[in-house]
């Protein structure tokens, strides 16, 4: 199999990520096997799933961020980076991935206040020896 | 060992007492999850509607060892209690009793599927080397990971639990086999979930 000519240079580059072989651009190296693995048991699948279909999963996994990454760097291009808000405006019509995402930035933004509110603590704790 | 001290109930219980900060999607999140308990397949049923509702739970977690140290370890006792009291699932104190009292009930085995499902989650590291090779840009700001891993970890909960469905159909049992999840993600991208390529995948 050898790499799309018909694709953009942004696909062809997804496929060659895997250590730039060019011969084999499906051959990636498993990236999520052994979360993958707990994440499929959590779902609803065995405690062990088959190695088979963890492989599919993945393949359609990495095939599902790199389609929805390549649709939000054609959104953001005008502005030249990748931000947050492309994926968010693309996901808006699935409701529960929408709110999940809005979840877990909001922690992000709390993990990031508190961090610096211990930090904070840690310097006058330090000052008052 | 069924209502033993789990991490996850030991948190819960110590959450009840604290008041919740505004959480900014609580309401929306609730609906959502009705939503989705009435579509998933009998057996899981119980599973899921707990599973909704508590997601936030998760995240936290997920970002916190992210932040810290990026293990493959997913047996952060410590980490998790700490984090978990900190962020509640949602501001309704009548949800959190419900989901208290589901825990409660839960069976060994049930427990130890929900706690898979809330320990696990992808590498922030692996999935930042995935959207480098994507993008081809070496900057990948943190809230685009973080987007990305939690839409793939729900994107796995869609495929695993529509190839169950999919069993269901046809009686089959024991552990999924790629047809099913192949089915599954044909039926996915009917529903349109499936982000489809402006320009068609030639020779794959």
């Amino acid at each position: 199999m050898s790499s799309t000519p018909g694709a953009t240079a942004a696909a062809s580059s997804s496929k060659s990520k895997a250590t730039g072989s060019s011969q084999a651009p499906e051959k990636r190296k498993p990236l999520f096997q052994k979360e993958l693995q707990h994440m499929m048991y959590g779902f609803g699948d065995e405690q062990n799933p088959l190695p088979e279909t963890v492989a599919l999963v993945e393949d359609i996994v990495v095939e599902y961020v790199t389609d929805l990454t390549h649709k939000a760097q054609e959104i953001g291009t005008k502005r030249g980076r990748l931000l947050v808000d492309d994926f968010l405006y693309l996901i808006r019509k699935d409701l529960p991935k929408l709110n999940r995402c809005r979840e877990l930035l909001a922690m992000q933004e709390e993990l990031k206040q508190a961090r610096k509110a211990f930090d904070v603590d840690e310097e006058k704790i330090t000052s008052l020896d | 060992m069924k209502h033993s001290k789990d991490p996850f109930e030991a948190a819960i219980e110590e959450e009840q007492e604290e008041s919740p900060p505004e959480s900014p999607a609580g309401g929306g999140d609730d609906e959502e999850g009705r939503h989705e308990i009435e579509q998933a397949p009998e057996e899981s049923e119980r599973d899921v509607g707990v599973r909704r509702q508590p997601k936030k739970f998760k995240s936290s977690v997920a970002v916190a060892e992210g932040k810290n140290k990026d293990e493959d370890e997913e047996e952060e006792e410590e980490n998790m209690e700490a984090e978990l009291t900190k962020y509640p699932t949602t501001a309704d104190p009548a949800k959190m009793a419900k989901m208290q009292v589901i825990l409660s009930q839960f069976t060994e085995d049930q427990m130890s599927r929900y706690e898979s499902f809330r320990r696990s989650a992808f590498q922030k590291g692996n999935m930042r080397k995935l959207l480098q090779g994507v993008t081809g840009s070496q900057k990948i700001s943190m809230p685009v990971i973080i987007v990305n891993c939690g839409i793939a970890k729900m994107f796995v909960g869609e495929l695993v639990e529509t190839a169950r469905v999919v069993m269901g159909e046809r009686n089959d049992s024991g552990p999924i086999r790629p047809c099913h999840i192949r089915e599954s993600y044909r039926r996915l991208k009917l529903e349109g979930k499936v982000p489809k390529r402006s320009v068609p995948r030639l020779f794959h």
